[in-house]
């Protein structure tokens, strides 16, 4: 009955979450009622793998339960569609909201509500479109029909592994974070910086403005991936190549921030924690600047350590998943001889 | 030249066309008591018409989310069967489209009596 929940759990990839449970119990049933009508109590994996033949590749058996075609975004991608979509709503308003209270009870400065009004026209139908150009992209490889496939074999249906599933609110709060951060260095990112006290002077922080295009490309890589993940459901070896790729970015790009805070730093004096904190003391206002680039190279460096711990727990669980699945190939050959 | 006809994909389009018209119809026919997806395949292919299951199963949904179906989960058996049945709606809708069919097929074997022999 392997085969059976390895096409159940490759059914329910395609199958939109909320009926996702249902469908698939249903999907057993009858798979199981067929089984037993025809070859009684225990069938042959043969006779499994014909029957499953007989009912299709899992993408069509899913499909037919949801129509894809005729849509720019289909009923199996539409509620990651709405639940991303309002996060980018979410995101942006927020970040907006940020911007305003910065530059308001900080810089200083007024908006009038016209200004308001006309920058929220432009920043929110403008990440909704990208999102939707992103959504489009994905519904159109998905939907492609593949003439040229392989014949449909069940045998090829991915294993079922506990390592490959997907902790849902980790990735939902990635994707969260990221969309933020993203808006944050697109639309505002000259009020990314620092304040002394409510209301004192706003230091924009120099280092993350000259490194703004590596940081843009990292935090889109990084919303790309979650939202591929969320869409399939699960890890997969290519997956999870491409987290260990993209954290490795990252690393790079987080070095880089933290090389370029402390080369501002040494030139004014205070590579070390200890020569701000006496720089504070001789200059009232220019010493609380340099306490903030140390905080955020404190940031940057703590956030790399923990991207190179995740880094090794990536490899880690790949080689755990790769043992894992050799371990039952070699099961399954045994089983056979 | 027929057996080509038969054959061809063009014959098969518009077999299944027909045939999907009836399935709805077919299908309540069948609930009037409770039945199980693979027990209505069954039923109906006892009686001549074969239906493939990634069909019936998308259409029954269809049908309960237009309220003509009702179903339910039964976990008394070896296993987990969820039942299908007609809903009083679904009890209504099946009689007036029994009484459309009928209707129906009394025109079409006119039609179809009247060309065969050479008719208008």
């Amino acid at each position: 009955m392997n085969l059976i929940d390895r096409y159940i759990q490759e059914v329910g990839r395609y199958i939109p979450r909320r009926k996702r449970g249902d469908i698939l119990a249903e999907l057993r049933s009858l798979l199981v009622d067929t089984l037993e009508d025809r070859f009684g109590q225990a069938p042959s994996e043969t006779q499994i793998e014909d029957l499953l033949k007989e009912f299709g590749r899992p993408r069509d058996v899913a499909a037919s339960y949801y129509p894809q075609s005729q849509y720019l975004v289909g009923p199996t991608l539409y509620p990651l569609f709405r639940m991303v979509a309002w996060i980018v709503v979410a995101a942006v308003l927020g970040a907006q909201a940020i911007a305003w209270g910065i530059g308001m009870f900080v810089a200083g400065e007024t908006f009038s509500t016209l200004e308001m009004i006309a920058s929220l026209v432009n920043s929110v139908p403008v990440s909704l479109g990208w999102l939707l150009i992103t959504f489009m992209v994905l519904q159109y490889f998905d939907a492609k029909p593949h003439l040229e496939e392989d014949p449909w074999d069940p045998q090829k249906l991915p294993e079922i592994n506990p390592e490959q599933d997907l902790k849902r609110w980790e990735v939902i709060t990635g994707l969260v974070f990221g969309i933020l951060a993203l808006v944050l260095v697109t639309f505002f990112p000259q009020w990314i910086g620092f304040i002394t006290t409510p209301g004192g002077k706003f230091y924009p922080n120099p280092i993350i403005l000259d490194y703004l295009v590596l940081i843009k490309i990292a935090l889109t890589a990084g919303i790309g991936l979650n939202l591929f993940l969320l869409w399939r459901g699960r890890w997969a070896l290519t997956t999870r190549l491409l987290r260990i790729g993209l954290d490795i970015y990252d690393v790079f790009v987080l070095a880089l921030l933290v090389i370029g805070h402390n080369e501002w730093l040494t030139a004014r004096s205070a590579g070390g924690f200890l020569d701000a904190i006496e720089a504070i003391e001789g200059i009232a206002d220019g010493g609380w600047e340099l306490v903030g680039m140390q905080a955020f190279r404190l940031a940057f460096a703590v956030a790399l350590i923990v991207t190179v711990i995740e880094i090794l727990t990536s490899i880690y669980r790949l080689i755990k998943s790769r043992l894992r699945s050799d371990f039952s190939a070699k099961n399954a050959v045994l089983k056979v001889e | 030249m027929m057996m080509a006809n038969v054959q061809s994909e063009q014959y098969q389009k518009l077999t299944q066309e027909l045939r999907r018209g009836i399935l709805v119809l077919a299908a309540l026919s069948q609930l009037k008591e409770e039945k199980y997806g693979y027990a209505l395949i069954s039923s109906l292919a006892e009686k001549g018409l074969d239906i493939e299951q990634g069909t019936l199963y998308p259409l029954l949904r269809r049908l309960e989310d237009q309220g003509l179906l009702v179903s339910e989960w039964n976990v008394e058996g070896s296993r987990p069967r969820r039942y299908y049945v007609l809903s009083e709606s679904g009890r209504n809708t099946l009689q007036d489209l029994a009484g459309d069919w009928r209707q129906l097929t009394g025109v079409m074997e006119l039609l179809l009596a009247a060309n065969a022999n050479g008719g208008e």
